[in-house]
């Protein structure tokens, strides 16, 4: 016997107002989320080309860990067993952007690390060859250089962690897909509300990546 | 003496690829390094401004020991200029960028002053029109050019070369190489590790002849070329020459 199920999709227009309070925290968490990841992706992926045995050694597990352990567990980890140690509760939202900031800041040290290294040597060894330091190669040769390649895996970055923001909805952030299940749960609309919900994501991502591509050729030309 | 190198061994892991080389370099002398791929006359070359470590013997630049901790060894790299087989111009650099760099940041040079030091020393390459211009948006020739152009702004008390003209197409050596005997004609200390045997021989006021490590013979062109004395030497230029 087959059911026959009936669609509304002009209901879901009621819905909007409270998807775009969602979206509205889902690009909160992600773009601070990101920031700290930025921070922290400079600060190991520069720690993971370091001589110095003990920061590649602490950079490296911090990359291992973070990058390894599935953000909903680790969201969890912070929500719930970070507070024990600390001696007081950690916000929800607060939560998700440390989350997504450990978990963002793992990949992108990688994306630091790989963007400096693949700078061929002999751009390190001109640059020391005319009498500059290590520090100032770095700073005017190096660096640039790399930061150029990092654009397209950051972008990629940026659109992994706005998805991943999602199972943040475990923890009571009240992000898109938390909205959308709050509005299932009384209508019983899941079809039509994940699916604008995944429409939503798209127009975000979407126009993200035009943004990026457009930076990438600007530096291109420059 | 300007260059002063005596008994300077160099290992990668247990491969051993200098065995002991002295040698002195005058001021204003130029000396060109010849020998087979693998011979460590690279090595060599980038032994004498610390791109290579040094495993042990002493290298003496100018007076400064470079094995020397007390040694800062970027205010020695100052004085010595270097124009690699690939030309590593910086690719994110105009032209006057790439020769401007290091002056305003090491020697602390005005803008202006820089600014005219670089313009003097295109036109001094002959490429006075492409101040501009990308490294990506010259030849080969026209890189290596700016290269020397950028070691020069440092105002070095000599250059080395590595190669310079290995990575270029044939029609486009000559003019890097007449550019490098205008700086001998002019008196600048030159080290040379090269394949042009054309220009060994012409500008060259010593020859090193280097294989397997060491320098197996040394002299004036005339003898190397001419004359060898080594069996290696000879079998060396019967292939090339």
């Amino acid at each position: 016997m087959i059911h026959t199920v009936t669609f509304d999709w002009l209901g879901v227009v009621d819905f909007i107002p409270i998807l775009l309070v969602g979206l509205y925290y889902t690009l909160l968490v992600s773009v601070v989320g990101l920031l700290i990841g930025f921070v922290l992706g400079a600060i190991f992926g520069l720690g993971r080309i370091s001589r110095n045995k003990i920061i590649y050694g602490a950079s490296s597990v911090y990359v291992e860990v973070f990058r390894g352990v599935p953000i909903l567990i680790l969201a969890i980890w912070v929500f719930y067993a970070l507070p024990l140690v600390l001696g007081f509760d950690i916000a929800p939202l607060v939560a998700g952007i440390i989350s997504i900031g450990l978990n963002s800041g793992a990949y992108i040290a990688e994306v630091v690390r790989g963007a400096v290294q693949s700078v061929e040597k002999g751009q390190m060894e001109a640059g020391r060859s005319l009498g500059m330091s290590h520090h100032y190669t770095m700073q005017y040769v190096i660096w640039p250089q790399a930061f150029r390649r990092m654009i397209p895996p950051l972008g990629n970055q940026f659109i992994v962690s706005i998805k991943d923001t999602s199972v943040l909805s475990v923890i009571l952030v009240p992000e898109l897909v938390f909205q959308g299940r709050t509005i299932v749960a009384t209508h019983y609309n899941a079809l039509e509300i994940y699916t604008v919900v995944a429409v939503i994501y798209l127009i975000v991502t979407i126009t993200l990546s035009k943004v990026l591509n457009i930076t990438e050729k600007r530096l291109a030309h420059s | 003496m300007i260059i002063h190198v005596e008994d300077l061994h160099k290992k990668f892991g247990d491969n051993e690829v200098l065995k002991g080389i002295n040698c002195d370099v005058e001021p204003q002398e130029v000396v060109c390094v010849i020998g087979p791929s693998g011979s460590g006359k690279s090595t060599f070359l980038r032994c004498l401004n610390m791109l290579e470590e040094i495993t042990s013997g002493e290298v003496v630049i100018d007076g400064q020991s470079l094995t020397d901790t007390n040694t800062d060894i970027n205010a020695v790299r100052t004085e010595i200029g270097m124009v690699f087989q690939q030309f590593n111009l910086f690719p994110h650099k105009s032209v006057m960028e790439n020769i401007m760099l290091a002056p305003l940041k090491v020697r602390k040079l005005s803008v202006s002053a820089a600014r005219d030091r670089a313009l003097r020393l295109l036109d001094k390459v002959g490429l006075g029109d492409k101040a501009d211009a990308y490294p990506a948006q010259l030849s080969g020739g026209q890189q290596q050019r700016v290269a020397i152009a950028r070691a020069l702004a440092m105002e070095p008390k000599m250059l080395l070369f590595d190669e310079p003209t290995s990575a270029l197409d044939p029609e486009l050596v000559g003019d890097v190489l007449s550019v490098m005997k205008q700086l001998a004609l002019e008196g600048m200390t030159m080290v040379v590790v090269t394949h042009e045997m054309g220009f060994a021989r012409e500008m060259g006021d010593r020859v090193l002849f280097m294989d397997g490590g060491v320098i197996v013979e040394e002299g004036k062109p005339d003898q190397i070329f001419d004359a060898p004395q080594h069996e290696r030497t000879k079998a060396f230029l019967d292939k090339v020459l």
